[in-house]
This record gives C-alpha cells, structure tokens and sequence, in this order.
C-alpha cells in the first residue's frame, strides 16, 4: 500500500555534506537571506507589498503555519508518492510544496473564511461587509477581518499539531490517507471552532459599538480575572501552548509524557499537561512583566495595559520557539549522549538563554532592519510575525527540502529504522522509578521551587542591569 | 544497583523534579493574590511644579483629517501604520509620484524656497504634487496661563498640518497677530506628526523667532524642518520625563513609538490653585491614564485631585474600535477627572460613550469643521481654574 509520507520525517537520514556546525552555520546564513528577502517582498513597511498592516500579514503568516503542519503531520504529504519525496530534488520538492501551501492557504483564507463564512455566517469575516457598517473605513474592516480569521489560527496552531504529538493521530492512527488526515482535520477544526466560540468570539463581540448582547457574552467573562476585556489574555495562553507543543515534539522528545505506558493515559496527560505547562507559562510571564516593569494599569496603552502585557506574553514565548527549533533542525537536536532527562534539562538551558539573547537583539535592532518601530509597545509592533515568518522558512526547509543543501537526504534502510526505535525504546527504559529516581524527584522539586525563588528575586534587577530600551 | 546507577537515577530525578518543580511555582504562584505582596508601593516624587490661577485653552484647530476613509484609505494603499509619514507623499512632501513613494528631500526640495513668507504658493505646489492635499485641517491650542500674580502668559502646542487650513484658523482666533506681536512665548510640539507638526511654516509666518520645545526622539527630517521652515529663534529639544516651564506648568517627554515611524511626545501639566491637575496633550500616545498616573508619582499637585484634561486623547483616532479602549472607558471613572474637554484623535465614539458612562465632557459647538458636539471644537475654549 502507498505510504504517501508516513513516518517520513523520521524515516530519512539526513547526511551532513560538511562536518562540524558548518551545515548549521549554512543553513542559518541561507534561510536568513531567504527570510529577509521575502520580508521585504511581502510584509516590509517600506517593501513591496507591505502586509505588515499589521494584521494582514499576521494572519497569512500564521495560517501559512498551519497549512504546512496539516500537510506535513497531519495528512503526511499526501498525495505525493513515497517514491517522489525521496527522490524529487529538494529545490523542486520545496517549490512544488510551498506553492500548494499558499495556494490552500488563499483557498481557505479567501474561499472559505472571507467568502464562505464571511458572507453566510458572522460579517466580521469579511472586509466587504464590515465596510457595509456605518463609520467602518475600508482599512479598519480589512484590519478586523484579518483579526478574526488569525485569532482563529492562533487556535488551530496549537490543536492541529497537538492531536499529533499528544493524541498520537488516535483513534485514527492506523487508518491510511487520506481518510486519517481528514479525520484529524476535522476533529482539530471542530475543537478549534468551539474554542475559538469561547475565547475569540466574545472580544470580536464588543469591537463595535453598541456591544453585540445577544451575539456574544459582554463584558467577557474573564473581564475580573484578567483585568481586561480584551481577548489577547486568551491569545497569550493559546500561544504557550502552541510553543510548548513544539517543545514536547523537539527538544524534550515528549519526556517525561513518554514515560507512561498506557496509551490512552498517556495521550491525554501530554494534551493537557501541554496545557498546563503553557499556563505555567502564561502566569510566570505575565508576572515577569510586572517585576521587571512594574504592576500593569487598567485601561491605559502600551506597556502598562493588562491587554498588551498579555499579547506580550504570547511574544516572549515565542522567542523561546526559534531557538528551540533551531536546535532540532539543524543541530540535530544536539546533545543526544546523555540520559533523556539531562539532553532535555541541557537543551531547555541552551533555548532558554537563546531566547534571552535573541529577545534583547530583537528589541535593540529589529526596528533598523524590519522597518518595524523601536520600542516594545508600539500597537503595529509584533514580534511573533517576523518569528513566524523565519519559522515558516524553517519549516519549509526542512520539511519540504531536506535542509538543503548543507545535508543530503537518504533514506534509512528498514534496519536502521530498527535501530532507531530500539534506541528510542532504550531511552525509555532508562528511566526506572527506582527509591533514587523518587528520592531525586523530591529533592529535584525542591530545588525547582528554589531556583524559582530565585529567579523572582533577581528578575527586577537583572532588568535593570541589561534596560534594553527605555522602559515607556 | 551499583553506586554509580543509583547515582544516575538519582540525578534523573533530580532534573525532572526540578522542571516539575519550577512550572508547578509557576502556575501556582505567578498570578496568585500572594504574589502583589512583592511589588513595591510606587514612590511619590512629589515635585513641585509651583501652581498657577488658571489656564484657558482656545482650541484652533482639532480637526487634522477632514475625511477618515481618506485619510484611512492612503495609510492602507502606502501600506500600513508603520510606513514613515515621510514617505506617504501628503502635503507639503508631495513629490509628484504618487502614493507611498514620497521623501522629505525630493518634497521640501519643492517648497523650500517659500518658507515661511510665501505660503500660499508653497502650499499650491504642494497641492499639486501630493495625495489628497485638500484632506489636510490640523491640530493647534493657544493656552494662556493666569499666574497667581494675575499675570498671563501664552504658549502654543502644535501648529497643525495644512498651510492653508491652519493660516485661516491662525486668523480666525487671531493667533497670527499674537504671533506678530510676540505675544505668545514659546511653541510646544507634541510630537513629530504631520498633523500637529508640518503646519510649522504658519506660525513662522508670523514669528520665526518664537522658541520651540521638540521632544527627543525626532527624526533627521523632522529636525531639518524647522531649519528650513525659516526658524530663526531657540530650538529646546527636551529629554524624556519631566520639565518645569513656568510655575505651575510643566511638560512631560513620554519615550514611546507611534504610528507612522514616530517617536516620542511631549505632553504638559499644569497645577490650578485650589483645583488641581490639568493635562493638556497634542495625542497623548501614552494613553491618557498613563499620563495620569506618571502626574501621581512624579508631581505634587492641589488637592491630590486629576482636575482636568484637555486635548487629544487617542483612543479611537480613525474612529475604530478595540476592546481595550472599553478598558479605558471603565477605568477613568478612578482618576475622578471634573473637567473633560476632549477632541480629534479621542473618536467621536469614545467621547461619546464617556457621555453614556456620565463622566463631566464638555460640549461643543461643532462649528468650523468639528464634526460633533461631544467633541469641543474649533473655536470653542475650555478654562480651568
């Protein structure tokens, strides 16, 4: 039977075609020229076609990301043949997939989203009728739309690939494609509907004047909680958990979720425990905010906003992705020659101080190249485009191209696929519940407590130390 | 086991337990009650600005665009908010190309050498050179200061945008005599906009001496601009934070990042005997209870009490809407402001729902241009104290 991309990504040895960090080097140099290419091209202020509106470009950026995780993990490259993802060159291979990507990509944004439920179902989809609204200008209602339909794929972003890594593809996982990805496709736009329904939906109700009452929940309900109105509290934790889903999937190679061996209960602790674990985040960073910044201000702008410093939140972690990424990408995941919990404790070490680095040189530069604006609060500045963009490069690169040309792609023979899932096993089974294991448990959860402890008290002057810009 | 396992095991757990651990203080302890126990009790600086009798605002022109799908529609065909203001190809800056495609050096190039005392041909070759040239109005406020003596004092803050627009507004309120007869001491620009700031040359026209305060944080362009406006007078740039002016008035330089590659503004206080704080700002991108609150801690003021606000309030300056602007409409109520006096960049809907959530707006008369009532428009004063 056809494979279609089964197991694709861990079925091909990629060959390094120079030794030592070269091909990373390679690779980085070349996806940045790429990514500042296309930046100028499609979403520069000062560029082409300027879709850094911001939300224009923002959402196409984002649903670019999903159109390329549903081909890749969630339909498995189908319908290229096997034969083709082996032997097509990656240039062709690249080209070919990254066209059909866009070309969905328009289909759903502008077929689907805009046309279809933007005509028939809730006007805020579509520009044309939003302008139909009194006092509307044709910029805002694009603005709005656009809004709307990547609210929509900050959701998708986190279900589509966390049916995959946590669920396991289950209760499909043996069914051939298409009938699984569709499947999987369905399951994740249903779930990404309603949660879109209870997060998104209400925010879109009170973006015009008078409050829609009988369309949407006004004010919100998370209004005390969150000390805002405005829906970005839940963009925050929905985009932890998209960061911390690829995290599960890469640097921590599912640990400790992997451990358990019951299915089922396997399954569903790594869904919600990658919800838990971006709620961790999403309070710590919001908080971070307040040590270092000091206490947000209800219904002021910029930094001081309960509002931003959740958006803001959602950025911080995203800075946390790039690295985390890179390092799976083109680092091979580097270290691999310790026990699981050590390569995954030195990685999380390794991306943490990454992405500090690349969150002080994104604030202390980005605006002299991005033709973004100096300053962390500026309403049109937003991060997690010009991070996505680059990650979609990534992807791109490395799903659909192999990483060339600084690797070669060869497939593994059915004895090192073998060997792989032995070691894999061998990993596991390297991690016992012994007296020792628990003793360390303890005492480890004390020293996590500690070092928290820590870090809270050294954030606010650490701040201080580095004041990246001036801090309004 | 051998020593060494155990010792693995050991270690293993240890890691896990540390994650464990750290994500399990995080969740439980980030966004507790508890936690605001560890922020400190924002300081008072408690400066003293002095105070002064009164301060009357005339408002000259509030009315920067005179049509927002227009306005709104060459921001999105130049490609958005974050395009420099510059490069838009609007009036003076018209360049003759169209769209988005503008410089300051090809447009200044053009009028310079009518600045300031031929402004009607520099502005008849920037019609015909720029994009919606006739959409030009601009935003200005004379404000003159009662000091305890009984003495008054006049400033200006912005000098709008449209030559010909602001050239009319200047003689209307009979600014431009003020300006010939010196009486008015000193120019503020709020900030480096084209609404508040390219109308420059108008009151150059009158008096190319005055002194003008910028705050930090303007672009080469803007910096040329004065210079080849004809300014001929002292040029202050002032830093970030707060600056006494005169008793019982100071301005405020904010360090943010603002729309259309901007940065920077300069907003005033001034602290009314017996009444308390008046704020008086050009767009105040700092959003409003920012300004509030930075007057708490950096400023002694009568009576503790936020008195009033005039001016811009940039909310919902192309009259769109966001959620967090609600969060703004809800907050104001705690800052018990007695005296609101709001236009051009608040958004007829936020002065509006201020009206609807009963906080003391002062109404208009929307004439000259002013689009409504709930603003206080062109023409109309506002005294405090």
């Amino acid at each position: 039977m056809e494979r279609f991309g089964e197991h694709y990504l861990e079925e091909r040895k990629l060959v390094k075609r120079w030794s030592g960090p070269i091909p990373a080097l390679v690779s980085l140099l070349l996806t940045l020229t790429v990514f500042y290419a296309t930046w100028w091209i499609f979403q520069d202020p000062r560029g082409l076609m300027r879709m850094y509106t911001p939300y224009i470009g923002y959402m196409y950026c984002r649903w670019w990301l999903i159109m390329m995780i549903w081909m890749v993990y969630i339909f498995d490259f189908w319908p290229f043949k096997r034969k083709w993802l082996e032997t097509a060159h990656p240039l062709v291979k690249g080209t070919v997939l990254t066209l059909i990507s866009v070309a969905i990509l328009l289909a759903l944004v502008k077929g689907f989203f805009e046309g279809f439920l933007g005509n028939y179902g809730l006007a805020y989809f579509n520009p044309e009728q939003l302008e139909k609204l009194d006092g509307i200008t044709s910029f805002f209602a694009a603005e709005y739309s656009a809004l709307a339909i990547l609210m929509f794929a900050a959701i998708a972003s986190w279900l589509s690939p966390a049916w995959v890594v946590a669920m396991e593809n289950a209760p499909w996982n043996k069914m051939p494609q298409p009938a699984r990805g569709f499947s999987i496709l369905t399951i994740t736009f249903f779930l990404s509907t309603i949660v879109y329904f209870v997060t998104m939906h209400p925010h879109m109700g009170i973006l015009y004047h008078p409050w829609q009452y009988f369309t949407s929940i006004a004010p919100p309900y998370w209004e005390k909680f969150a000390d805002t109105v405005s829906g970005n509290f839940h963009v925050s934790w929905i985009m932890c958990c998209t960061v911390v889903v690829w995290l599960v999937e890469t640097i921590w190679e599912r640990y400790p979720f992997n451990l358990i061996k019951n299915n089922w209960l396997r399954r569903f602790a790594t869904f919600f425990g990658i919800i838990l674990i971006a709620l961790a985040m999403h309070f710590f960073l919001y908080f971070a905010q307040e040590l270092t910044w000091g206490e947000a201000i209800r219904g002021t702008r910029r930094a001081f906003s309960p509002d931003w410093r959740w958006l803001h939140v959602g950025e911080m972690a995203i800075f946390f992705l790039v690295p985390a990424l890179f390092l799976a990408f083109y680092c091979d995941n580097w270290p691999k020659k310790f026990s699981m919990p050590v390569n995954v404790a030195t990685r999380t070490i390794v991306c943490l101080v990454a992405a500090v680095v690349l969150y002080i040189a994104y604030y202390k530069t980005s605006h002299l190249f991005l033709g973004t604006q100096k300053g962390f609060s500026h309403p049109q500045q937003f991060p997690m485009i010009p991070t996505i963009w680059l990650i979609n490069i990534w992807l791109a690169h490395h799903w659909f191209m192999d990483n060339w040309p600084a690797w070669k792609m060869v497939p593994k023979t059915a004895h090192e696929i073998e060997a792989d899932h032995n070691a894999a096993r061998a990993r596991i089974d390297d991690i016992r519940f012994t007296p020792k294991f628990v003793t360390g448990i303890g005492a480890g959860l004390a020293i996590g407590v500690l070092f928290y402890v820590v870090t809270v008290w050294a954030l606010p002057g650490l701040y201080e130390i580095i004041d990246i810009i001036p801090k309004n | 086991m051998s020593e060494k396992l155990k010792r693995r095991d050991f270690l293993k757990g240890a890691i896990t337990g540390t994650g464990i651990g750290v994500l399990g203080a995080m969740g439980a302890y980030s966004y507790s009650g508890a936690r605001k126990a560890l922020f400190s009790k924002a300081e008072r600086n408690m400066t003293d600005i002095g105070t002064c009798k009164s301060v009357k605002v005339t408002n000259i022109s509030e009315t920067s665009w005179f049509d927002n799908q227009t306005l709104v529609g060459d921001i999105k065909g130049a490609g958005g908010l974050l395009v420099d203001q510059y490069s838009y190809n609007w009036a003076p800056f018209g360049n003759g190309t169209g769209l988005g495609k503008g410089s300051y050096a090809d447009g200044i190039a053009m009028i310079k050498q009518y600045l300031p005392h031929d402004l009607d041909k520099a502005w008849e070759i920037a019609q015909a050179n720029s994009v919606n040239p006739d959409n030009a109005g601009g935003y200005s406020c004379l404000l003159e200061v009662e000091e305890l003596d009984g003495n008054k004092r006049k400033f200006l803050l912005d000098s709008g945008w449209s030559y010909k627009w602001m050239d009319e507004c200047f003689k209307r309120e009979g600014i431009d005599k003020m300006l010939e007869n010196r009486e008015i001491e000193a120019l503020f620009i709020s900030h480096e906009h084209f609404d508040h700031y390219w109308g420059l040359p108008v009151t150059m026209k009158y008096d190319p001496t005055i002194t003008i305060y910028i705050p930090e944080g303007f672009y080469p362009e803007g910096k040329q601009y004065i210079k080849d406006a004809g300014h001929t007078g002292k040029l202050i740039e002032v830093k970030n934070g707060l600056c006494k002016q005169i008793p019982g008035m100071a301005s405020y330089v904010f360090p943010i990042p603002i729309i259309c590659r901007v940065y920077g503004e300069q907003s005033l206080y001034f602290n009314i005997k017996d009444k308390g704080l008046v704020s008086v700002t050009g767009c105040c991108h700092q959003g409003i209870i920012r300004f509030a609150e930075t007057a708490y801690k950096e400023i002694k003021y009568e009576n503790d009490q936020c008195h009033g606000i005039y001016g811009g309030l940039h909310i919902s300056p192309f009259d769109d809407w966001d959620p967090k602007y609600d969060d703004l409409v809800i907050s104001l109520e705690r800052y018990g402001f007695e005296r609101i006096g709001c236009n051009h960049c608040t958004g007829v809907l936020c002065a509006k729902k201020f009206i609807s959530a009963g906080y003391p707006v002062i109404e208009g008369t929307a004439r000259f241009r002013s689009k409504d009532k709930a603003y206080l428009g062109n023409g109309d004063t506002i005294t405090f104290g």
